[in-house]
């Protein structure tokens, strides 16, 4: 038989449903049910550590250890991670078949006090009274965060060191402007997948020997220092993921006595016989592995942040032994609920969000990708039963969190397979997204991926595609606002937000432009500026998480590592690029084009007058205002003008970022996705020539702005034709279909058609208007509306009114037409 | 969307398209594109594209993207742009110059229908060809009335079947049979062909011709091409959707041993059109959407046949 060959009649696994899964909808609607609470067990270790038990920290001691070498940051972490796991609470908190949870509550946010974890400081006595994504806090753990644990943090941020390590420099002050770009390292770093396929194929004993070996074979030089205190930290770090499994089996030993019911004694006891194995022996049955990756998850999210943190391709992952399982007997039943005991899972943490951030990336989940399908390393049909019990799962639950990538290989993958794909789509309204195989691993190919790792690639975050598993990108370090260089090249280097402030290099005014090509030099200088800032900005954090915050426990579980016997924070893993994500690039390809069109070629308007009108915010200007919206040369149609001021924008974004080197010696990638900081940006701009008005949300990912781009076919033409390989940290192409169950094929057929001519990728929001309205007015009605905004879901109800709004007037192809249905 | 102004001036007597609607999912097989001619032999009172009857172009005002700047009042010569009046145009007034449309900034005045050079239209019809192949689409002739420009789509089809492109007409079968024979039907794949009333006089009285030639042309074309042939009842409440008629109807067919046709239900979106150039609304057609169990009732009584839908 061969290796992947479908079993399943029924692809759509019609016959198993919630109804028949009764634990699966009791989980799903207690997600529901729960407010989330900040869970502060992570940074009262952390903090209890640091302040008592991290020997430079403490004075007496380093007295005492005068002499002795000082530990390294790797040897610090990995010390400060066995600390965390042997403490840390073993929890079995519901009716889920896998132990152990992210954080000590139903659903948990996590401080990360070295992170952003203080940036709720101000906001503790109202984040629990809050309109928008409450979190549940008590009044001695405020006082707890306020007395304890926050003021040991102030100085010890990623962000204080950095800034303290470079002299406040000007690149960090220009952040804090926040128009111009998020440099996200002070957040987070996690955007990767981890080599959860070593933990199922070895389990985390094998992995430690190895490291121990490699330590032993070093010689006793100093020069080999590092490289054992790498080995040292990585063994540390995994034997606090076994010692926090053992606490799990013996918790779930103990409730297991305890238990009246015969059949949750029986389940628990279970629990406890595979939490004593894995993840410390290679798993022997599918449940067991399901359990090690989930317990390994658990403990990678103590080390880092829960945001983009990816289990990648699980349906790849976990398929040997499902499939000897199945053949040992499994049901087809008993698969979808342990895939969807999982899944609940991976959504019981919430991410920290303060009201300012709320209004940026506001309702976004943790965006935890998992991608399934495509081809595999040799370059067959990867598409395997897991597969479709995954989509199964995904369907029944439709929960915002883990975040469902699809890969389609439109020469490889079978047509039946995309349908149900979209059958799914239109079932959950929003998920999965669609990859293409053949553009993906090209882009992945021209960073210098070999074609085997390319093609094992999977979605990390949004949209962003990584060799799984051997790859530390930060695919989303930079968050970069594309339209303020706009108004920098406008205003010689000045922001109409920070008025007189030279922000940028003065450059020529455009009142002294003879032609477009000119626009478009200023335009480049400032955009250079911008990238250079931004890069110096994610360098500096890189630096201080070196310092302060290596990743031993990750590095182990990451290709490349035990080989070079470096941590994944000084370029361990195979490949370490960087990703930073454009927004607004419709928005700035109207202007431009709108520049070109108005100005330089019909002269209809001189460019003082044009930015003069959006200086009133197109006030006594509505005649060009609706000349320029109505124009027919925009992003996303069949303008030719417009595709080649895309073309050059794209390509030179390319250029000058991958000219950058980060700090682990990798590349910087570009990719046009957004999550919502399309809105917020939008928020914060000023009007702009392509016809915006001041505050608009920006058009997502890389969608074209609402209305101007109204047929579904040049659109998808538009962006297949642009160039992948200069687009390597992804798109989301982000279009809205009314609800139709009647054309799959069809549906299929467009997404296929599109992957044909190169698309990257593309994701479909399955809504009709009406809903969305609905929903805005009466949010308790649709708790379990999810809308995918730019490579992520959210829930509509968590989302700013800006970010809702948005969503409603967003171009909305109806599915039966591909017209914009009128509103 | 496409630019509106393009060609010639209004006054040539040239083949006029009014919309070229992209990924269209319902006028055939597979994703295609279909073209919308202006100009039709028969004026059917329900038609669901007014603006498509009449063959010259015509000017259309669309009040949600009206700027009100005035322009138009400044050019019109005849003063039948008024911007007091709601529909923006006196239509008794109105010579149909175009001026007006050339100097509105928003799109609120359109002209439609204009004329494509051959080249040119078949290049835009060739932007999807992707779509076509993947799907099993292609290019779909609509209207108005295609035939009514025997000659211009002879040309138009003949490149298509150059390019290797799957061509589908809807026709109201209201023309001659030989030219149809020779210029068009050896190169169209699929025939998409309407019947409306069974009886001649009601026929005249809703669509101004009597159905003899249509009902003759049917059967000639069914027994040419039986496999590739079409027949669609546009359902009209209280018209074409009496159970008499579609009676009458059922039995032509089955007489013809026709074993399959389309039924489309009402929709009223030709009202709303039918405002933006001015015309006014018949009071007997039906403002509301059909209902499920309206179109069930009239499904039934071709419970016999194949009913397609795309």
């Amino acid at each position: 038989m061969d290796k992947n060959s479908i079993t399943i009649q029924d692809l759509s696994l019609q016959e198993i449903t919630l109804e028949r899964l009764p634990r699966l909808k009791k989980l799903r609607d207690l997600h529901f049910d729960t407010k989330p609470e900040i869970c502060l067990e992570l940074p009262r270790l952390m903090t209890y550590y640091m302040k008592n038990l991290d020997p430079p920290a403490s004075p007496e001691r380093e007295r005492w250890r005068a002499g002795n070498k000082e530990d390294s940051p790797e040897l610090r972490s990995g010390k400060l991670n066995k600390y965390i796991l042997e403490n840390k609470r073993p929890v079995i908190i519901d009716g889920n078949l896998l132990a152990g949870t992210t954080t000590t509550k139903q659903i948990g946010v996590i401080l990360y006090p070295h992170l952003l974890g203080q940036s709720i400081w101000p906001e503790l006595e109202t984040v629990s009274r809050r309109k928008k994504n409450p979190f549940g806090i008590t009044i001695e753990e405020i006082d707890e965060l306020n007395f304890e644990i926050f003021p040991y943090w102030m100085n010890r941020t990623i962000q204080e060191v950095a800034r303290k390590e470079n002299g406040n420099p000007p690149c960090q002050k220009l952040m804090e402007r926040i128009v111009f770009f998020i440099a996200t390292k002070a957040y987070c770093i996690s955007h990767t997948v981890p080599d959860y396929a070593a933990v199922v194929e070895r389990g985390l004993l094998d992995i430690i020997n190895e490291a121990k070996e490699k330590e032993l074979s070093l010689g006793n030089s100093s020069n080999d220092k590092e490289k054992r205190d790498f080995y040292q930290a990585a063994q540390l770090s995994l034997n606090g993921i076994l010692s926090y499994a053992a606490n799990l089996s013996r918790l779930a030993a103990s409730m297991a006595q305890e238990e009246n019911n015969p059949v949750r004694k029986e389940e628990l006891l279970r629990m406890s016989e595979v939490c004593s194995k894995v993840p410390a022996q290679k798993p022997a049955t599918f449940r067991e592995a399901v359990n090690a990756v989930w317990i390994c998850r658990i403990a990678l999210l103590q080390e880092n942040s829960s945001i983009a943190m990816s289990p990648g391709r699980l349906d790849q992952v976990l398929y040997p032994l499902y499939r000897r399982d199945m053949e040992q007997g499994m049901s087809l039943s008993e698969a979808v609920e342990l895939v969807g005991c999982l899944w609940l899972k991976i959504c019981d943490q919430a991410p920290l969000a303060p009201e300012v951030s709320e209004e940026l990336f506001g309702g976004s989940g943790c965006n935890q990708a998992i991608t399934l399908g495509g081809i595999d390393m040799e370059g067959k049909d990867a598409v395997n039963d897991l597969t479709y019990v995954m989509l199964r799962a995904t369907e029944l639950l439709k929960v915002r969190d883990p975040n469902i990538n699809a890969r389609y290989h439109p020469e490889i993958n079978k047509k039946e397979y995309l349908e149900r794909l979209c059958d799914v789509n239109i079932n959950t309204g929003a998920t999965p997204c669609f990859h293409n195989d053949i553009s993906a691993i090209e882009a992945l190919q021209g960073q210098g991926v070999t074609l085997e790792h390319a093609r094992d690639y999977s979605s990390v975050g949004c949209v962003e595609i990584t060799s799984s598993g051997r790859t530390f990108a930060h695919t989303g370090c930079i968050l970069m606002n594309l339209p303020s260089a706009l108004e920098l090249a406008f205003f010689q280097g000045k922001h109409r937000l920070t008025e007189d402030e030279q922000i940028g290099p003065v450059t020529k005014s455009p009142e002294d432009m003879d032609s477009f090509e000119e626009f478009r030099e200023v335009l480049a200088t400032q955009l250079a500026w911008l990238i250079d800032q931004a890069v110096t900005l994610n360098n500096n954090f890189g630096k201080a998480y070196q310092k302060i915050h290596p990743s031993p426990m990750q590095s182990a579980i990451m290709e490349g590592c035990m080989e070079k016997g470096k941590d994944v924070i000084q370029g361990g893993a195979l490949y370490n690029s960087s990703g930073a994500a454009m927004i607004g690039i419709a928005e700035v390809v109207d202007s431009m084009t709108a520049i070109e069109e108005f100005v330089f070629k019909k002269k209809l308007i001189s460019f003082s007058e044009l930015l003069e009108a959006i200086n009133k915010n197109w006030e006594n200007y509505e005649k060009l205002q609706a000349m320029v919206k109505t124009s027919t040369e925009k992003f996303g149609t069949d303008s030719e003008m417009a595709k080649k001021n895309a073309d050059w924008l794209i390509a030179f974004l390319h250029n000058t970022f991958q000219s950058k080197e980060n700090y682990r010696g990798g590349k910087y990638t570009v990719g046009y996705w957004t999550m919502t900081n399309h809105a917020g940006f939008g928020a914060l701009s000023g009007a702009l020539p392509s016809g915006r008005v001041k505050g608009e949300p920006f058009p997502s990912g890389i969608t074209p702005v609402s209305g101007a781009a109204p047929e579904l076919t040049p659109c998808l033409n538009f962006v297949a034709n642009l160039d992948h390989t200069n687009i390597a940290d992804g798109h989301a192409l982000n279009l809205k279909y009314t609800p139709s169950t009647t054309t799959v094929p069809k549906f299929a057929d467009t997404v296929e058609a599109f992957f044909k001519m190169g698309g990257l990728q593309v994701q479909f929001n399955i809504i009709d208007r009406k809903t969305l309205e609905d929903a805005r007015k009466y949010p308790e009605r649709y708790p379990d509306l999810f809308v995918r905004v730019s490579g992520y879901s959210a829930y509509f109800k968590d989302l700013s009114p800006h970010m809702q709004q948005e969503i409603i007037t967003r171009a909305e192809y109806h599915l039966d037409t591909g017209r914009e249905v009128p509103y | 969307m496409i630019s509106l102004i393009k060609g010639p001036s209004f006054s040539q007597p040239q083949p006029l398209i009014f919309d070229i609607k992209r990924n269209a999912l319902e006028d055939g097989p597979g994703i295609r594109t279909t073209l919308f001619f202006k100009g039709c032999h028969l004026h059917c009172i329900w038609c669901q594209n007014p603006e498509s009857i009449d063959p010259a172009p015509e000017i259309g005002f669309y009040p949600a993207s009206c700027i009100k700047s005035g322009e138009c009042v400044n050019v019109c010569k005849t003063g039948a742009c008024q911007v007091e009046n709601p529909w923006r145009i006196d239509r008794e007034k109105c010579d149909r110059c175009g001026d007006c449309v050339k100097v509105c900034p928003g799109r609120g005045l359109r002209q439609i229908g204009c004329f494509y050079p051959v080249e040119e239209l078949i290049s835009i019809l060739l932007r999807d060809r992707v779509f076509y192949e993947v799907s099993g689409g292609g290019i779909t002739l609509s209207g108005g009335e295609p035939t009514f420009h025997m000659e211009y789509i002879s040309l138009i089809l003949q490149k298509l079947k150059m390019q290797g492109i799957h061509t589908a007409i809807q026709t109201n079968g209201f023309f001659d049979w030989s030219e149809f024979k020779a210029k068009v039907l050896n190169w169209v794949d699929v025939i998409m062909f309407d019947i409306k009333l069974a009886d001649p006089k009601e026929h005249l009285k809703y669509t101004g011709r009597k159905n003899c030639l249509i009902l003759e042309n049917l059967g000639r074309l069914f027994k040419e091409r039986p496999k590739d042939i079409i027949p669609r009842i546009p359902l009209i409440p209280g018209i074409t959707a009496t159970t008499q008629n579609l009676k009458a109807i059922s039995e032509l067919f089955q007489g013809l041993k026709i074993t399959r046709c389309s039924l489309l239900a009402y929709n009223p979106i030709g009202l709303s059109k039918a405002e933006n150039i001015g015309k006014p609304i018949p009071p007997e057609l039906s403002r509301h959407m059909m209902t499920p169990a309206e179109e069930k009732k009239c499904r039934e009584i071709f419970s016999w046949a194949e009913l397609v839908g795309f």
